[in-house]
C-alpha cells in the first residue's frame, strides 16, 4: 500500500519537473512561500494562543488570500489553459493579481490593528 | 334642512367650547408695598449728572413720593445746566416742572436752538426731548410743524424706541393739533409685541421699551380722550411684563417702570385691579371673616370700589354657599364674614368680582379660601375581645385627653379594639380628617408600629388589631407599648397626638428582645475597589521572537528555490514607464507600512488613489511593451 503511494509521489515529482514550464515553477515556488508561512503562523496560534486575536486573523486571511491570487495567477498565465482565458493575456492576469493584492493588503494592514 | 340644523349645533358646540376654554385672566405680578418701596429707594439716589436727576425726581413724583430739598435739587440744576445743549435742557426742564418753585432761565439762543431741534432731520429722541423742553419751559410752538417732524421720523426711524418717543411727544401738543396719524401707530406696536405663554406680553427690545410704550400709549390716550385700542387680556399680560422684575438694572430702567405704574394706575381707560388675601385665606371660629385687599397696580387702594362674592362653592360637594353677597369696607380693607354662613370645614372656590369703575380691568378673580375649624375625640371605647367568642370581654372609656388608667393585656387569642368618632368641635358634625393613625410604641425597644383607623359608613372609626396576626410586625417582641391616637388635617386647627393607654401584649415564639438599631441608611457603605480590566497575559518575548524569526524564514527559501530555477530579471528595459512602475509599486508597499504605523483609512486612500494611478498607468504601458515584445505572429 505504502509502497504504491510512494511510487505514486515519485512519479508525479518527475512529471512535475520535466513537464511544468519554468515560469510556472516559478510562481509554484511562491506558493509553496505562501503556504509555509500561513502554516507557520497557525503553528504559533496554536502553540502559544491567540492573544491579538485579530492580527493573528489579518496574517492568517493575508496568507491565505495571496494563497488564492496566486492560483488565480498560475490557472491564467498557464500556456495549456489558453483556450478557457482568450481574452486575458498573461500580462492583464499580472496586473489584475497586482490590483488585487493591493486591495488585499489594505484590508489586511487595517485589520493587523 | 337637517344639514342647517346640524351645521348651527355644531357652530354652537364651537362657541361654547371656546368660552369655556376663555379663562378670565388676572394679574400675576404687580409692585407689592415692599417693591414700591424698593424702586423709591433706588430712585433717592444721589445725583450725578442731570440725566439721573431727571430718572430720580421725576419717578419718585410718579410714584407720589415726595421729594426733599426742592430748593438743593434746583440748585444742582441750575448750576448742571448746559443752555447750549438740547438734552441737558431737557432733563433741567423737566426735572424742574416735577418740583416747585424751580424756574429754568431761558434766553432767545435757547428757545432758537430747540426749534431748530423741531425738523425731520433730527433724531426722535432730539425732537422729543426738544418738544418736551419746550413745553415745560412754556415756550410757544408749532404743533403742526412737530408732527409733520415727527412723522417723517417715523418713516425713517421705524423702530420700538423711536415710535414711543413720537407717542410721547405727540401727548405734549396742543388739543386742536390733528394726531390720527400719531395715534394709528399704538395699534401698530401693539402688534409687535411678543406673546409668551398667554400670560406675558413685552417687546424683545426689553422690560425698559415695554413700560415706556404703555406710559406713552396712555399718555396720547389721555391727551386725545380716546380710548387706546389694547384688549383687556393684553393689559394684564402687559402688567404681568412689566412688573415681574422686582430689581432694576439702571436708573433708567426704575424710572420706566415708575412711569408705567402711575399711567396704569391713574389713566382714563384702564385700571388693572389687584386683588389678594391679607394673610393667609382661612376662616376659622377664631378668625371669621375673609379679608381682601383690593388695589391698584402699585398698592394703592381703590378709591371707588364694590367688591361682591358672585359664588362661593365647595370644593368637595360643589354645593354653592354663598351667592351675591358684598364686602364691607373696613379701615382700607375689604371684608366678609364668612363663618355666618355656617360653612362645614373644607376648601371654598370663591369668585370675586370688584366693581363700581368702569375703567377697572382684571376685575374677576378666583379665590381658594379655606375654612378650618377644631377637632375633639369622643366616645373613645377600648376593648379586648376573645377570638373564638364575640362577646367582648369589657369596653372602657377614655375621655380625652386624659390616658387610661389601667393598661390592657391582649395576647394572641384576642383582638384588641378601639372605636372612637371624631367630631367638630363647633358644629358637631362628624369629621374624616386625611390622618388618623394608632401608634404603639414599645417603650424598651424604641420600636413604633402604626396602623391606619379607618371610619365605617356611619363616620364611626373603628380599630381591630389582631394580635396573632399581626405578630410579625411587632416582631414578636412582647411587652408594654404605649398607644397613640394621631389625628391631622390641612383643615383642622389642634392635630391631636394622645397617649390613650398601655397595652401588654404577649406573643407566642418570642425571640430575645433585641434593641431594634435604626436602620443604618445614612452611615458610609463599604468602599468599592474597582477592578480594571487585567491586561491579556502576553507570552514572553523569547517565543514571539523566536516565531517571527520562524515566520520570515520561509522568504529565504523562496529565493533559494527561485535562484535553483534560474529566476532572473535579465529581460529588465529601463523605460521610463518599468522604472516608473516600480517605484510606484514600491511606493504603494511603502504607503501600506505608513498606513500600518501612522494614518488612518482616509489618509490612505486619498494617497493609495494617486500613487496607485500613476503606478497603474506605467504598468499599463509596461506590460503593454512586453507583450508585444512576446507576440510572435
Amino acid at each position: 500500500m505504502s509502497n504504491s503511494v510512494i511510487s505514486v509521489i515519485s512519479r508525479f515529482l518527475e512529471e512535475y519537473t520535466t513537464t511544468t514550464p519554468n515560469k510556472l515553477k516559478v510562481v509554484d515556488s511562491y506558493l509553496f512561500y505562501i503556504l509555509l508561512t500561513g502554516a507557520l503562523q497557525f503553528l504559533y496560534c496554536l502553540l502559544v494562543g491567540t492573544f491579538p486575536f485579530n492580527s493573528f486573523l489579518s496574517g492568517f486571511i493575508s496568507c491565505v488570500g495571496a494563497f488564492i491570487l496566486g492560483v488565480c495567477l498560475r490557472i491564467q498565465i498557464n500556456p495549456q489553459n489558453k483556450g478557457d482565458f482568450l481574452s486575458i493575456s498573461p500580462e492583464r492576469a499580472f496586473a489584475d493579481f497586482l490590483f488585487a493584492h493591493t486591495v488585499l493588503h489594505l484590508v489586511v494592514m487595517n485589520f493587523i490593528g | 334642512m337637517f344639514e342647517k340644523s346640524l351645521l348651527r349645533l355644531f357652530g354652537l358646540f364651537v362657541l361654547s367650547l371656546a368660552l369655556a376654554g376663555a379663562q378670565a385672566l388676572t394679574p400675576a405680578h404687580y409692585l407689592s408695598l415692599p417693591d414700591v418701596a424698593r424702586l423709591q429707594n433706588l430712585l433717592s439716589q444721589q445725583f450725578t449728572g442731570l440725566d439721573s436727576a431727571y430718572y430720580s425726581v421725576v419717578g419718585l413724583s410718579k410714584l407720589g413720593a415726595t421729594i426733599p430739598d426742592h430748593e438743593g435739587v434746583c440748585q444742582f440744576l441750575k448750576s448742571q445746566l448746559d443752555p447750549m445743549s438740547i438734552d441737558s435742557l431737557f432733563f433741567a426742564a423737566e426735572t424742574s416742572q416735577a418740583i416747585s418753585g424751580c424756574e429754568i432761565p431761558v434766553s432767545n439762543e435757547t428757545r432758537d436752538i430747540l426749534l431748530a431741534a423741531v425738523s425731520e432731520d433730527s433724531t426722535m429722541t432730539q425732537i422729543h426731548r426738544a418738544v418736551s423742553a419746550l413745553s415745560s419751559l412754556g415756550l410757544p410752538l408749532a404743533s403742526q410743524e412737530v408732527v409733520g417732524a415727527l412723522t417723517g421720523r417715523i418713516n425713517k426711524e421705524d423702530n420700538v424706541m423711536a415710535i414711543t418717543l413720537a407717542l410721547q411727544t405727540a401727548a405734549r401738543l396742543s388739543q386742536q393739533t390733528e394726531l390720527g396719524g400719531i395715534l394709528e401707530e399704538i395699534e401698530d406696536l401693539t402688534a409687535r409685541l411678543d406673546d409668551l405663554g398667554g400670560i406675558y406680553l413685552q417687546f424683545e427690545e426689553g422690560l425698559e421699551a415695554t413700560a415706556l410704550f404703555v406710559t406713552a400709549a396712555y399718555s396720547l390716550s389721555d391727551h386725545v380722550d380716546m380710548e387706546p385700542p389694547l384688549k383687556e387680556d393684553q393689559v394684564i399680560q402687559l402688567v404681568n411684563s412689566i412688573f415681574s422684575k422686582k430689581s432694576w438694572d439702571s436708573l433708567a430702567e426704575a424710572f420706566s417702570v415708575a412711569s408705567a405704574a402711575a399711567a396704569l394706575s391713574n389713566n382714563r381707560f384702564h385700571v388693572p385691579v389687584i386683588v389678594s388675601a391679607l394673610g393667609p385665606a382661612t376662616v376659622s371660629h377664631s378668625q371669621p371673616t375673609l379679608q381682601l385687599l383690593v388695589t391698584d397696580v402699585m398698592s394703592q387702594p381703590l378709591a371707588l370700589a364694590n367688591v361682591l362674592v358672585e359664588s362661593a362653592y365647595s370644593v368637595a360637594s360643589k354645593s354653592v354657599i354663598l351667592s351675591h353677597a358684598s364686602f364691607t369696607l373696613n379701615d382700607g380693607v375689604f371684608e366678609l364674614n364668612f363663618m355666618s354662613s355656617r360653612p362645614a370645614s373644607g376648601y371654598y372656590q370663591f369668585a370675586v368680582a370688584v366693581t363700581g369703575d368702569t375703567r377697572l380691568v382684571g376685575n374677576h378673580v378666583e379665590l381658594k379660601v379655606k375654612v378650618s375649624t377644631e377637632v375633639v375625640v369622643n366616645n373613645m371605647d377600648l376593648s379586648v375581645v376573645d377570638k373564638d367568642q364575640s362577646i367582648g370581654t369589657k369596653t372602657t372609656r377614655v375621655d380625652y385627653p386624659s390616658k387610661g388608667k389601667s393598661s390592657f393585656t391582649a395576647d394572641s387569642h384576642q383582638n384588641f379594639a378601639m372605636a372612637f368618632q371624631l367630631v367638630d368641635v363647633n358644629t358637631g358634625v362628624e369629621l374624616t380628617p386625611h390622618q388618623t393613625f394608632v401608634k404603639l410604641h414599645n417603650q424598651k425597644t424604641g420600636q413604633e408600629v402604626v396602623f391606619v383607623a379607618e371610619p365605617d359608613s356611619k363616620n364611626l372609626y373603628k380599630f381591630e388589631l389582631d394580635i396573632g396576626e399581626r405578630k410579625s410586625e411587632f416582631n414578636s417582641i412582647s411587652g408594654t407599648y404605649s398607644l397613640h391616637l394621631i389625628v391631622g388635617d390641612a383643615t383642622l386647627e389642634n392635630p391631636i397626638l394622645w397617649n390613650v393607654a398601655d397595652v401588654v401584649l404577649k406573643f407566642v415564639d418570642e425571640e430575645a428582645p433585641v434593641a431594634i438599631q435604626p436602620k443604618t441608611l445614612y452611615v458610609p457603605k463599604p468602599e468599592i475597589q474597582h477592578l480594571f480590566r487585567e491586561p491579556e497575559k502576553k507570552p514572553p518575548t523569547v517565543v514571539s521572537n523566536t516565531f517571527t524569526a520562524l515566520i520570515l524564514s520561509p522568504l529565504l527559501l523562496l529565493l533559494i528555490l527561485w535562484l535553483k530555477l534560474g529566476a532572473n530579471i535579465s529581460n529588465f528595459s529601463f523605460t521610463p514607464s518599468t522604472i516608473l512602475f516600480h517605484v510606484g509599486h514600491a511606493a504603494m508597499l511603502g504607503l501600506m507600512y505608513v498606513y500600518w504605523t501612522h494614518l488612518n483609512m482616509f489618509q490612505t486612500l486619498k494617497y493609495l488613489a494617486i500613487i496607485g494611478s500613476v503606478t497603474f498607468l506605467a504598468g499599463n504601458r509596461m506590460l503593454a511593451q512586453i507583450a508585444v515584445k512576446r507576440y510572435v505572429p
